[in-house]
């Protein structure tokens, strides 16, 4: 290849969906490191080298990923799914205990969270299906039976880890993907009937008393006999102290006087709002607003509804984390500890965005081919 | 029909609709950062710098520790620490020179301590002095105004009534290691955090979980300077947060007999080694002590680095539980099993005498016994009591090593007892394939005869041997030792009652039992027995010496007296008896290290345990025989007067016949 093909094909790359989140994640890891630098541990002090780590892993990945041709993941989806229910399973069997949950499988040095990667595996899966089966029609109930028992699986799998926080993740993620698949809103209206009444159920019977603590909590925080709402109101009181324009760089109060505990993986908004006010946030909402629409614009520009259905879902997984992750700390839902996309620290987190951002980019560049 | 360029189109009006809920969603959530931030920012902005609310760790008062007559062993005892937040310290040199006259030290110190320090967050707290008196603490307090900065920790020390005295089964407590965090995470599947204390060794280790209790928290608000102003309560943005009590750890009371443990501590005094004594009919610890020995007290306060460098650098290694986790060839101790093994197998009857000249060949090698002129016709009973190491040669020879092996194993030998402590050694029993496996030679017949006496490869830890003994003691009975009694809530109600656990039964008849117990009675109670010198008085014990053999011996290092040998080369001496011996109670072992005998160095250690036990648990047999055990003796004395008057009178005589 000479330099011109080179440069036709970079000129054909699409670099939005990686510049973006480059952005976000330098937002991110600048944040990260105001909120862990007063750390007397070294190892929180040092949180933020692990994460730029983690963050060059998950781009290499990514731009790898980016290169393989779109038609390759309609033809694994169901091989992907698979081998990924699979691992599931395993971590139930020979899981790794971590904080009361088995989520992680370890193998050597390597620590694998597979309810992670479910969530981009089920939209390959789902995308396949919907594409398949008659996609010129609205859908129905009888449409929607084998794709909910495609989504079902996994999140039965992953609620009884426990984490109910990620299981339902995937059934948002169904719903949105289906509702862009023109589902009828007469059966929307039904689902979200039969949807209110079995959270009801669930939550007398179904949930554990931490999880149900926190629903208690959310709805009112002073009624919290346990503790848990003390992180509620400290995150508000880091969000609300900012004021318009923050305390400024490092300068959070809240975070430097461990007032606000994981204030390096659910509560980063929290300390970002403090330092940076609501013109921080201001721009960054603004920030994420940019890559969905990005993500919708791409779902309408592509040739083929396969792809289509899976921008969607991709775009989904990021709205969900973002708008679940801003609704809890600033005291709107319970905290159910999902992480902010390309800002909590987390390796698994960050991997997983940057596999969809490299689909994402594979499926726009395979655009310009014809 | 559509193409698929037009069904992706077809969607149109459903993407645009969910990029407005997209829209709609985050203005909800700026609406929500507007009301926050601008609305009721000031608000909060208030609370962040005035108002602090805090939540501190109430600390679980962990269990405590008694012995088996409900003596304090271990407790917790509040100690002060004089600390100082830099972050506060505004006045720095007057309050510096006002806390050195309070604490009499130098402010030179002081500032080298901040100094060593500083490396840390400005609002971490640094201690100046540990352990201050409660004066120091009340000038503290009443002076706190006037220096800002400087205040009073409390500290929850964890202290060991007898200090050094049985501290290896106690074992310590310190805090979480950063390795050990994520494995006990897991293992107990409890959020530990860096600074939590947790038992490192001993009963604090395997019991920790019970030891522990449940740490609360309480919310209180502090004021800029990081001082606490008031509990939570009352009306404000807190209304309604509730504090959480800590649940105390449960008490845990032992087997351990706190006197009989001190006097087995005192009789090991200057020497290295180890005493167990166990009662032989349920299997509970009744004294268990190594020396040299720790004082586990030092590790809750965080050790200073003298005291580790002295236990890291004792060559004698005293963080070692030597009654479980050092095994010794157990020497003449084992030959009451060689002995048990040729009666069962009818090698030899019990009555049966057998020469046993000064040496012992075996093709081209010669085996020595202790004795340089031999010990004539020998029976079992004369061949514990002098410990006739040709006569077990003799047994050696036709007994194959697996089947005393398997005997001995019946015993408890080889095999973990059980007692629940942790990394406790198994000791070592050979057999012909283990060997085969390990050194790819075959056995040899002459290997088989340095084993009936306990000597190369059988090795046997002191809780091994007293549990042995035990076994032989109550007829056949190999008990699993215990040393819990119970655990019981901070209330008092019982929470876990442990009994006694029967291992095995050994397969060995009453007869051959009773010929062994016999002749371990003379070895303390006949007065040709190695250990007549140190039976003691009213106690009636039955028991059997042996020395370990540090390493192989020449000939003439074998006879040359062991007291001038290097203290390296010396053999360790073993001991090991129960009593009384018409209705066992207890039974002892003890090994003195470099002792040289037996009988010289470890009996006495033995004798001095069931001495006390006997006057505290069996005061009236104790009373009998020690009449008993009086007037035999000044039977005895005259007997021999009589006698070596008669012999003085005969030599006299004979002279005058010469004449």
């Amino acid at each position: 290849m000479n330099t011109s093909a080179i440069l036709e094909a970079l000129k054909k790359y699409d670099f939005s969906f990686f510049g973006i989140c480059a952005a976000i994640f330098l937002m991110g890891v600048v944040n990260l490191y105001s909120a862990t630098h007063a750390s007397v541990s070294s190892h929180m002090a040092n949180l933020y080298k692990v994460q730029i780590g983690w963050y060059l892993v998950s781009l290499l990945i990514g731009i790898v990923i980016s290169f393989i041709q779109p038609k390759n993941f309609f033809r694994f989806s169901w091989l992907i799914y698979g081998v990924n229910i699979f691992l599931l399973v395993l971590v139930l069997i020979l899981g790794h205990k971590g904080m009361g949950a088995q989520r992680w499988l370890v193998i050597g040095p390597i620590r694998l969270q597979p309810s992670e990667f479910m969530k981009m595996s089920s939209i390959l899966v789902l995308a396949r299906w919907y594409a398949t089966s008659s996609p010129d029609k609205e859908l129905g109930f009888k449409q929607l039976i084998v794709p909910f028992i495609i989504a079902f699986i996994p999140t039965l799998l992953i609620v009884v880890e426990p984490d109910l926080g990620t299981g339902l993740l995937i059934l948002l993620i169904f719903f949105v993907i289906s509702f862009y698949r023109k589902l009828k809103w007469k059966t929307i209206a039904i689902l979200a009937i039969i949807g209110v009444i079995s959270g009801g159920v669930m939550y007398q019977f179904g949930l554990k008393d931490y999880q149900k603590r926190r629903i208690i909590t959310f709805l009112d925080p002073s009624a919290d006999a346990r503790g848990s709402g003390y992180n509620a109101i400290q995150s508000k009181i880091a969000i609300g102290s900012g004021k318009v324009i923050g305390k400024g760089f490092r300068k959070s109060s809240q975070a430097s006087l461990n007032y606000l505990p994981e204030n390096h993986t659910d509560f980063v908004f929290s300390i970002f709002n403090e330092e940076h006010g609501f013109v921080g946030s201001l721009f960054l909402i603004t920030l994420f607003i940019v890559l969905f629409y990005r993500f919708i614009w791409l779902a309408q520009s592509v040739p083929r509804i396969y792809e289509s259905i899976v921008i969607i879902g991709i775009m989904s997984i990021f709205f969900w984390h973002t708008f679940i992750n801003m609704g809890m700390v600033t005291g709107l839902m319970p905290i159910v500890g999902l992480p902010l996309p390309l800002m909590s620290y987390g390796g698994s987190s960050l991997m997983t965005f940057g596999v969809c951002c490299g689909i994402a980019t594979s499926i726009s560049n395979s655009r310009n081919l014809f | 029909m559509f193409g698929e360029d037009d069904i992706v189109r077809s969607h149109k009006g459903r993407a645009v609709l969910i990029f407005n809920i997209v829209i709609a969603c985050f203005i909800i959530i700026l609406i929500r950062l507007w009301y926050l931030q601008i609305y009721k920012g000031d608000e909060f902005y208030k609370y962040s710098v005035q108002n602090r609310l805090r939540k501190e760790t109430v600390k679980a008062p962990r269990g405590m520790i008694f012995s088996r007559n409900n003596q304090l062993l271990v407790q917790n005892v509040p100690r002060f620490d004089a600390i100082i937040v830099p972050q506060y310290l505004t006045n720095k040199k007057e309050t510096l020179s006002k806390l050195a006259k309070i604490l009499e030290m130098s402010e030179k110190s002081i500032y080298g301590i901040l100094k060593k320090n500083s490396y840390q967050a400005r609002y971490r707290p640094i201690i100046i002095k540990k352990n201050i008196s409660r004066k120091e603490v009340a000038v503290i307090e009443t002076e706190n105004s006037k220096m800002p900065g400087v205040s009073v920790q409390t500290f929850i020390s964890r202290e060991y009534a007898d200090k050094e005295i049985g501290s290896h089964a106690l074992g310590y407590i310190s805090e979480i290691s950063q390795q050990q965090l994520p494995t006990y995470r897991e293992r107990d599947n409890y959020n530990y955090k860096l600074g939590d204390f947790i038992g490192q060794a001993g009963i604090e280790k395997n019991f920790d979980l019970d030891l522990r209790g449940e740490d609360g928290y309480q919310f209180m608000e502090v004021d800029a300077r990081g001082r606490m102003k008031r509990l939570i309560g009352g009306k404000n943005l807190f209304a309604g947060i509730e504090n959480k009590a800590a649940t105390p750890g449960n008490n845990i009371r032992l087997t351990i007999d706190r006197d009989m443990q001190k006097r087995a501590y005192d009789s090991l005094e200057d020497k290295v080694g180890a005493a167990v004594a166990v009662d032989v009919n349920t299997g509970e610890i009744l004294a268990m002590v190594s020396r040299p020995s720790f004082d586990p007290t030092e590790f809750s306060r965080g050790l200073t680095a003298k005291y580790w460098k002295k236990l890291s650098q004792d060559e004698f290694k005293p963080m070692t539980d030597r009654t479980i986790q050092e095994h010794y060839s157990p020497g003449s101790t084992f030959k009451t099993f060689t002995a048990i093994a040729a009666l069962e197998e009818k090698i030899v009857t019990a009555t049966q005498e057998i020469n046993c000249p000064p040496t012992f060949r075996l093709g081209r090698r010669v085996f020595h016994d202790w004795k340089r002129g031999g010990h004539g016709l020998t029976d079992v009973y004369k061949s514990l009591r002098r410990s006739v190491d040709v006569y077990f040669y003799k047994i050696g020879v036709k007994l194959d090593i697996d089947i005393l092996s398997d005997y001995a194993k019946q015993f408890g030998f080889s095999s973990k007892t059980g007692v629940p402590l942790p990394r406790e050694i198994p000791g070592l029993l050979p057999y012909k394939d283990w060997k085969l496996k390990k050194t790819g030679e075959p056995w040899q017949k002459g290997e088989t005869l340095s084993c009936v006496i306990g000597q190369s490869y059988v090795l046997a830890t002191p809780i091994q041997l007293a549990m042995a003994y035990a076994t032989i003691a109550n007829g056949g009975k190999l008990l699993q030792p215990y040393l819990l009694k119970e655990i019981f809530s901070s209330d008092g109600t019982i929470k876990k009652k442990f009994s006694p656990k029967v291992v095995n039964t050994v397969t060995v008849s009453d007869e051959s039992l009773e010929h062994v117990k016999k002749g371990l009675y003379q070895v303390t109670n006949h007065r040709k027995g190695t250990a007549w010198w140190y039976r003691g008085r009213g106690i009636r014990m039955a028991g059997k010496s042996g020395t370990s053999q540090v390493r192989s011996m020449t000939k003439k290092e074998l006879f040359s007296r062991c007291v001038d040998m290097p203290y390296k080369d010396r053999h360790h001496g073993i001991f090991v008896a129960f009593a009384p011996f018409d209705n066992p109670k207890v039974a002892v072992a003890a090994v003195v290290e470099h002792g040289c005998s037996g009988s010289g160095a470890a009996a006495p250690v033995v004798r001095n345990v069931i001495e006390t036990y006997m006057k505290k648990y069996e005061p009236e047999t104790y009373a009998k025989y020690a009449k008993e055990d009086k007037e035999n003796a000044r039977r005895i004395y005259l007997q021999e007067k009589k006698m070596k008057e008669e012999a003085a009178r005969k030599l006299e005589e004979s002279t005058e016949d010469d004449e």
